[in-house]
């Protein structure tokens, strides 16, 4: 492909005195055996397995052959130097954190820099320590200093090559660099693409499910930070390997011993996952006429609040999630607020909006609740349900009711210790009833014993509402599973779930998918939650939130279409690509 | 040519650290995966001295007290260091064991039964073997670095493959050895003179492994030579175009000249002299670096060149006299009634030192061409089965 050569080979015969004087030493002592053995085993290799795979707590993590076969490669057939490109929803993830709990363990990794998109930073951050136990500071964490203060990083890619942090990043040698979505530094034209050039680092695992993303020089440029001059030089590259029309590629075996060197793809149809079913039962109900009075006034609030101080945007949104929540938990919030007399918009009003809880005597959803874990309770093993809900107040109230109508209950939430979270865990297996949980639910837990869910209230966070499905629809569960969605009429939940989560079918995606659809939705900078409040509190009526909330969709609806086009094209690309291990 | 490294698993480390702390006078006692190894005051080592316990593979309670034993366990590279230094010259028989003689592979895969295989040492002879590190390393690659046997006769200082084999199979870790070694009797000029002869021999043998990084070294500086041919093209390009902007305000302001008032004429008199010297400048920086491109970047492509330039080490770590017989191998073989018997050049640890060659075509004998009949002759298999 190129000129052989271009470069010069000088040969440097090290010194041999040392060795040649040991022959007239006389007191040499010891047996030249040994040392002859001593050397063969110093050139040696490691025994190359994954020892710390012994280390994991087996119900933390459940690996996949796939899985080990990959960090195995990427470790110690790759140098530690890859491009993992497994179809969606194979788990690349776990893929990293086995690799980095190997390193961890041979101590390897006195640096390691993990650059995610922005939204996937905190699951990073919680997954690495649930399922592998190893300690990240996040750059949104309030600990985080900068990139010289720590030794374990996790941070946005956008963070690390701002102004502020650009030159100390590139100023320190990274022992191991992690590349989420690698396919943000395709071009090389970017600050990004130029951030991670330019970056010191001994080992890179690059991670992406769509190494190409509009043409094959994408492969190129990812690649080539990787393995610089594998693939020669861009020209040589497209003349080679790339057809004219851009979209084929030629010579695909030599491409493909090319690659083999530096990318792992493992297809879905290649691994032995199977998911099982999931229905989704979305029910709507009809508020009580003070319920309809109190999410009225809420709503006017928070909307007038909003207009003129958007400094309280937070408690303001909280405010909004709370009353389709449950009005006891409005109500602790409001109590609090006015207690600690902060600077409030209209503290009348809250006191007003009081009164309307104070009216309320049935909470429709949690009547409706005992309609769905009566059901339960027939048709599920030993009734065991999952309540998810965004806040503790709701929590408490639902716990009350339950138990009181003779429901075995548990709760779970942020307050309890790691043991105790596992007691939690381990008597709902073995008692059954009702789990009613916060978000707190962590990742790591292990909950396919138990298939029926209900979201009593929905995060407008749509990975947050898959990891919560995630708990209990995960590798290891046998049989098919069952989310129950609970909203009001005529509320933002209604529009939430109606208009935007079952438009990008949400209840059927993998965290991997919902990645790509939204990441490319917020490469603005605002997040999903930010777009749903901003639609609610700047539309003038009715007609226009559900316009607003249409054209979010449709937004929505496109990036899914891209997302998907972008996975077949990369499956076309790759198609007939045998990138499993050799054979030698 | 074989790679001298040894797997180090988990039974090999075990292997080795027991026997060289015995050799260091020491003890170990077992205790399941926990040793207690002791060390002697006066023993010549860098490890240390006294009582010490010792947790082996995967007893990896990160509290427990003691050293962990492991392929990449501290202690344990500690020990190779010691150990790797401690002897590196010395000297190994390969004596031969009658039931070891290895029976030539073209006597194998056919009806030819062989009865009886006796050697008859006539002389020892002796030859080094050299274990050298080989590191080859640039700056777009991964430093690679092997490790090589290489085996010199002495007399005939010609290179041995067979013994390089045999003495590797000897020095492995699972082989039971029950000959301990000697000091050399080697003088330091007649190793240093074989020492060269094996560099030289050894170089040959890894010429595939250099070819390998230098052509992926030379892509990787073609690519880098090229990215830079790009950029430099695209500045050619974009001086071209100020040239052009520049030439054309020149003409523009010469029109003024000719044509303006005398306030006009003087202004569009002085920015024509600015835009003259900028457009010598462009020029002058336009034909430097054509001149440059033409002859193909030199400086650039001599600095890009250095850089991607393979480095290749080569560094004698231990150095053996192997001590071996040579003399002849009868070997008695039986086929269909008729018994004959062949006698070959034979070397312990180096095996058939002759070709012995078909007595019908010439051919020589081989594990795919063998003896298939003895009847007259010693016949090979082309031969026989093509005259039915």
């Amino acid at each position: 492909m190129s000129g052989y050569d271009l470069v010069d080979v000088e040969v440097t015969h090290e010194s041999a005195d040392d060795l040649l004087d040991s022959l007239s030493e006389n007191d040499t002592e010891g047996d030249h055996l040994q040392s002859i053995q001593a050397v063969r085993l110093q050139a040696g290799q490691p025994d190359s397995e994954l020892r710390s795979l012994k280390e994991l707590d087996e119900n933390a993590v459940k690996l996949l052959e796939h899985q080990v076969d990959a960090a195995y490669r990427a470790l110690f057939e790759m140098d530690g130097k890859a491009l993992l490109a497994d179809e969606v929803g194979l788990g690349k993830t776990i893929e990293v954190g086995m690799i980095l709990k190997e390193m961890h363990f041979r101590e390897t990794d006195e640096s390691v820099l993990i650059l995610t998109p922005a939204q996937l930073a905190k699951q990073w951050q919680a997954e690495l320590r649930e399922k592998f136990g190893l300690e990240f500071v996040c750059n949104y964490d309030d600990g985080f200093e900068d990139f010289d203060a720590h030794d374990y990083i996790i941070a946005s890619i956008d963070t690390a090559k701002s102004e502020r942090h650009r030159r100390t990043v590139l100023d320190r040698d990274w022992d191991v660099l992690v590349l989420d979505e690698a396919h943000y530094v395709k071009n090389e034209a970017t600050d990004r693409y130029d951030l991670i050039d330019r970056l010191s680092y001994n080992y890179a695992f690059f991670l992406t499910a769509t190494p190409i993303q509009n043409e094959l020089t994408d492969l190129y440029n990812v690649v080539s930070l990787l393995r610089p001059g594998l693939f020669g030089t861009r020209d040589v590259f497209h003349q080679y390997f790339v057809n004219g029309d851009q979209e084929t590629l030629v010579n695909r075996d030599e491409l493909q011993d090319r690659l083999n060197e530096v990318m792992i793809r493992n297809r879905r149809e290649d691994t032995d996952i199977d998911f099982t079913e999931r229905t989704i039962d979305t029910r709507t109900f009809d508020p009580t006429p003070k319920e309809r009075e109190l999410y009225q006034a809420v709503s006017d609030y928070v909307k007038g609040a909003y207009s003129q101080d958007q400094g309280q945007k937070l408690v303001l949104m909280l405010l909004q999630k709370e009353v389709v929540s449950s009005p006891v938990a409005l109500k602790e919030t409001i109590e609090k607020r006015l207690d600690e007399r902060s600077a409030l918009t209209h503290a009348d009003d809250l006191e007003t909006i009081l009164d309307l809880i104070d009216e309320i005597e049935t909470v429709t959803k949690q009547e409706r609740l005992l309609d769905i874990v009566e059901e339960a309770r027939d048709t599920v093993e030993m009734g065991r349900v999952i309540v998810f809900t965004q806040f503790r107040a709701t929590q408490r109230q639902i716990l009350d009711r339950l138990a009181a109508e003779g429901y075995t209950v548990h709760a779970f939430h942020g307050g309890h210790s790691s043991s105790e979270k596992e007691q939690i865990v381990e008597d709902f297996e073995a008692e059954g009833g009702i789990l009613v949980s916060t978000d707190a639910m962590s990742e790591g837990r292990n909950l396919q014993f138990c298939n029926m869910l209900v979201n009593l209230d929905l995060p407008w966070n749509p990975m947050r509402v898959e990891q919560r499905i995630g708990r209990i629809h995960r590798i290891g569960q046998k049989r098919d599973v069952f989310v129950f969605n609970m909203a009001l009429k005529d509320t933002i939940e209604e529009y939430v779930l109606e208009r935007l989560y079952h438009k990008i079918d949400l209840f059927q995606q993998s965290v991997g998918e919902l990645s790509s659809i939204l990441s490319r939705l917020e490469e603005s900078g605002t997040s999903f939650e930010d777009h749903i409040f901003e639609r609610l509190v700047n539309a003038d009526s009715d007609v226009d939130l559900e316009n607003d909330f249409d054209a979010m969709a449709v937004d929505l609806q496109e990036q899914r279409e891209l997302a998907d086009k972008l996975e077949e094209f990369n499956s076309g690309v790759f198609e007939g690509f045998d990138l499993g291990a050799s054979d030698d | 040519m074989t790679d001298a490294a040894l797997a180090v698993t988990q039974s090999a480390v075990e292997a080795v650290t027991e026997r060289y702390i015995e050799s260091l006078g020491g003890a170990v006692e077992k205790r399941e995966t926990r040793w207690e190894v002791t060390i002697p005051d006066d023993a010549d080592t860098e490890l240390p001295a006294g009582s010490l316990s010792v947790r082996c593979g995967n007893d990896l309670e990160a509290d427990a007290a003691g050293a962990s034993l492991h392929p990449e366990s501290e202690f344990f590279q500690r020990l190779l260091g010691d150990a790797s230094e401690r002897c590196p010259t010395g000297k190994l028989s390969m004596a031969t064991d009658q039931a070891e003689v290895a029976v030539p592979q073209w006597l194998h895969g056919n009806d030819v039964e062989v009865r009886r295989a006796r050697f008859t040492p006539y002389y020892d002879r002796s030859a080094v073997v050299v274990l050298f590190t080989v590191s080859v390393e640039t700056v777009s690659e991964y430093q690679r670095e092997f490790l090589r046997a290489c085996a010199i006769d002495r007399r005939s200082e010609n290179r041995l493959p067979a013994l390089e084999a045999a003495f590797l199979r000897t020095t492995s870790v699972t082989t039971e050895t029950t000959e301990r070694t000697s000091r050399s009797s080697l003088t330091e000029s007649e190793a240093r003179s074989l020492l060269d002869t094996a560099r030289d021999q050894l170089l040959e043998t890894v010429q595939t492994e250099i070819d390998d990084v230098h052509r992926k070294a030379s892509s990787a500086a073609d690519a880098e030579l090229e990215e830079y041919r790009r950029l430099q093209q695209q500045r050619i390009r974009e001086l071209e175009t100020e040239r052009s902007k520049l030439s054309s305000k020149v003409d523009e302001l010469s029109e003024t000249i000719n044509d303006g008032d005398q306030k006009s004429h003087v202004e569009a008199l002085q920015e024509r002299k600015e835009v003259n010297t900028e457009t010598e400048r462009v020029t002058s920086e336009l034909r430097d670096l054509r001149e440059r491109r033409d002859h193909g970047f030199p400086h650039k492509q001599g600095e890009i060149r250095d850089r991607h330039a393979l480095d290749v080490r080569v560094n004698p770590l231990t150095i053996t006299e192997v001590e071996y017989e040579r003399g002849e191998l009868d070997v008695e073989l039986t086929h269909d009634g008729v018994t004959r018997t062949v006698t070959v050049g034979y070397g312990s640890g180096i095996g058939i030192t002759d070709d012995r060659r078909c007595s019908s075509c010439d051919r020589v004998f081989s594990a795919e061409n063998p003896v298939t009949t003895i009847k007259n002759s010693l016949r090979c298999r082309r031969c026989t089965s093509s005259t039915g």
